[in-house]
């Protein structure tokens, strides 16, 4: 065989890379049918299922379940409240998360190691162990309430079993996720860029503004498009911190299909949750289009 | 075709006594599906127990959930092939269950049990009977609560500011208050909606510190983050015992509703007779009387001679004080008491 006939060899033609691209995409394409599309699709199903008024399935169809949610103010401000406050989850996680990931970023050496699995190691504990961690913590007799008592503090702060409970077990909850995304974006990150703004005379918070900030803007928006879906899908926090007064979708979901029976109900919010997820996805890749 | 015909008797008559004495010495196993926890422990200890002891050829596997609503879903998506034999749940959850054709109907002439029962264990449109009465309790802290309550209203006190847990709807809990507040009113019941014990709820609603307590009611209660509530009187008297009196439970002057748990029999149990069999020792007086002297569920059976110290810890006493409840009628209109509920009573509390 000659040189050329060698090197030929390899090469394939177009038609046979999108053969082999096809065959890869076989395995992915199978799991995501059966773990992703069948399920949706039932859900489907399910929404548009005729059920009585007790809760029993007579296998007919129906559309008013979406018809109550199309025209019931209460399914508005449901999906009103559960946008509103998983953005202001994701908000507050990114504050909070943001400082520890850059200060984890630069460091270095055996201290970074042990930093890294203390922010990972509450993922080990169930979310459910770490709500109760946090009811013990926020109630009125809790660790808040008895510092606050012992300043002076006459009345104990309701800090659970509201919207306020929910919003700081959810950060707590959340921040692994943020920090993680944000460590990843953080190695876009060159620190002869910062020498460089600080040799031209930036000051340490115009370095902040102009250059970290900008380039670690992809992975704020990843952790921030993490955290929102994780937050817009919990529903054991809510449901321990909310103490019944709080209403999202994902509680909602919960209690038609485990509590009422509900079940087309149940489906027809699910899907509303899939759209909001439709949703934000969208607008992450748009932002890292800009970005980019 | 005649020469595979003999063939296929001599075969069988040859394997059969192997075949049959098998059988015989294989323990027969059904699925009994019911509720987790606490009364999975203490129904296992008098009921399945000895149901086992009794019949040495059933083996039982109990097989826990923890509602109603977990065990019909689990229900529904094995109607192709079901994997469960006898199952005990709420008697709405029951209806749900007949309508969808998972249970089927419980014939006195298989069960005679189902004779001895009282007439309110029967229900029309139900395939199953009822196998344990509860009724709601006013639950308490012994500490934090003196004197003892007495009334519903006691926990609408200043004093109780922040301090009373109530399972909110669409627990049941939540909803036979509302039913009881209701009567106390005067309204209609189902035909209005009980809006009247919404309307009731108002004093309450404000010094509520949690619509939705864990891991159930009695927790927050025995460990003094709230300090009174309403609960199921099983579960109240065993944290009563369990708690050495820090919990402790009664029927308010306003009444009581009772909550019905059903037995079914699946529609093509895998092993129907010994389902039958497990169903009929349930229904019988000595069970009924160990597990009511276990936890307190006041009996379905007419006959069961209960301890006085056990009986006199469940509603049997105060039948009079029972307000009567269709629960398949409210379960009809479920969805607009919810709907008052969240616009008139959650409200009133935040």
């Amino acid at each position: 065989m000659s040189a050329a006939a060698t090197a030929q060899g390899p090469a394939q033609s177009p038609r046979g890379t999108t053969f082999t691209a096809a065959t890869l995409l076989v395995p992915i394409l199978l799991i995501n049918a059966i773990g992703f599309m069948l399920p949706v699709a039932n859900l489907a199903v399910i929404s548009v299922s005729e059920i009585r008024s007790s809760g029993a399935m007579t296998g007919g169809w129906s559309i008013a379940k979406w018809t109550t949610v199309a025209t019931d103010p209460f399914y508005w401000e449901l999906l009103a409240n559960t946008v509103r406050t998983s953005l202001i989850v994701t908000i507050l996680t990114l504050i909070v998360s943001y400082p520890i990931a850059l200060c984890l970023h630069r460091m270095n050496g055996a201290w970074k190691s042990i930093l890294l699995v203390l922010v990972i190691s509450p993922l080990l504990l169930s979310s459910v162990v770490r709500t109760y961690g946090w009811i013990a913590i926020l109630s009125d007799r809790g660790l808040v309430n008895s510092a606050l008592a012992a300043l002076g503090a006459q009345e104990p702060f309701r800090l659970m079993f509201n919207l306020t409970g929910v919003m700081i077990g959810l950060t707590e909850i959340l921040m692994p996720y943020m920090i993680l995304a944000l460590l990843a974006g953080f190695g876009r990150l060159d620190p002869r860029v910062e020498e460089a703004a600080a040799t031209l005379g930036a000051p340490p918070y115009r370095v902040f503004w102009r250059v970290v900030l900008p380039l670690s803007l992809p992975g704020v928006a990843l952790g921030s498009l993490l955290t929102f879906v994780l937050a817009i899908s919990s529903f054991i926090t809510p449901k321990l911190l909310g103490g019944g007064r709080v209403f999202l979708l994902a509680t909602e979901v919960y209690d038609q299909a485990i509590v009422t029976l509900d079940w087309p109900l149940a489906a027809t919010l699910s899907i509303i949750v899939l759209v909001v997820f439709g949703l934000a996805l969208a607008v992450y890749t748009r932002i890292l289009r800009q970005i980019g | 075709m005649k020469r595979r015909t003999f063939v296929a008797a001599t075969t069988s008559l040859i394997v059969a006594p192997w075949i049959n004495r098998a059988s015989a010495q294989q323990p027969v196993t059904i699925n009994v599906m019911a509720y987790t926890g606490l009364f999975q422990d203490r129904y296992t200890a008098a009921v399945v127990e000895p149901f086992m002891r009794a019949n040495p050829g059933i083996r039982v596997n109990y097989s826990p959930l923890p509602n109603s609503a977990a065990m019909i879903g689990q229900l529904r998506a094995q109607r192709a092939a079901p994997q469960v034999d006898v199952v005990i749940l709420d008697v709405t959850v029951a209806k749900v269950g007949t309508d969808e054709g998972i249970f089927s109907r419980l014939d006195a002439a298989a069960i005679p049990e189902i004779n001895e029962l009282y007439p309110n264990a029967r229900f029309p449109n139900v395939g199953g009977v009822a196998v344990t009465f509860d009724n709601l309790v006013m639950i308490y802290n012994t500490d934090a609560v003196k004197p003892p309550p007495t009334s519903l209203l006691d926990m609408a006190t200043p004093g109780m500011r922040g301090r009373v847990a109530i399972p909110g709807l669409p627990d049941i809990q939540g909803m036979s208050l509302v039913m009881i507040l209701d009567k106390l009113n005067g309204g209609p019941g189902v035909e209005g909606r009980f809006a009247k014990g919404i309307e009731a709820m108002a004093p309450i609603a404000p010094n509520v510190q949690t619509w939705e307590p864990r891991p159930d009611v009695y927790a927050p209660i025995i460990n003094g983050q709230a300090a009174i509530g309403i609960g199921w009187n099983a579960r109240a008297q065993v944290n009563a015992d369990t708690s050495n009196g820090k919990l402790a439970a009664l029927i308010p002057k306003e009444g009581t509703v009772f909550q019905i748990n059903v037995i079914n029999q699946v529609q093509g149990a895998p092993q129907a007779q010994a389902a039958q069999r497990f169903i009929s020792y349930a229904l019988s007086a000595p069970a009924q009387k160990a597990f009511t002297e276990s936890m307190f569920y006041a009996p379905t059976n007419a006959k069961a001679q209960i301890a006085p110290s056990a009986i006199d810890r469940t509603a049997v006493k105060f039948l009079d004080r029972v307000v009567p409840v269709d629960w398949i009628a409210v379960a009809g209109v479920r969805d607009q008491i919810m709907d008052q509920w969240r616009r008139r009573v959650i409200p009133l509390s935040r």
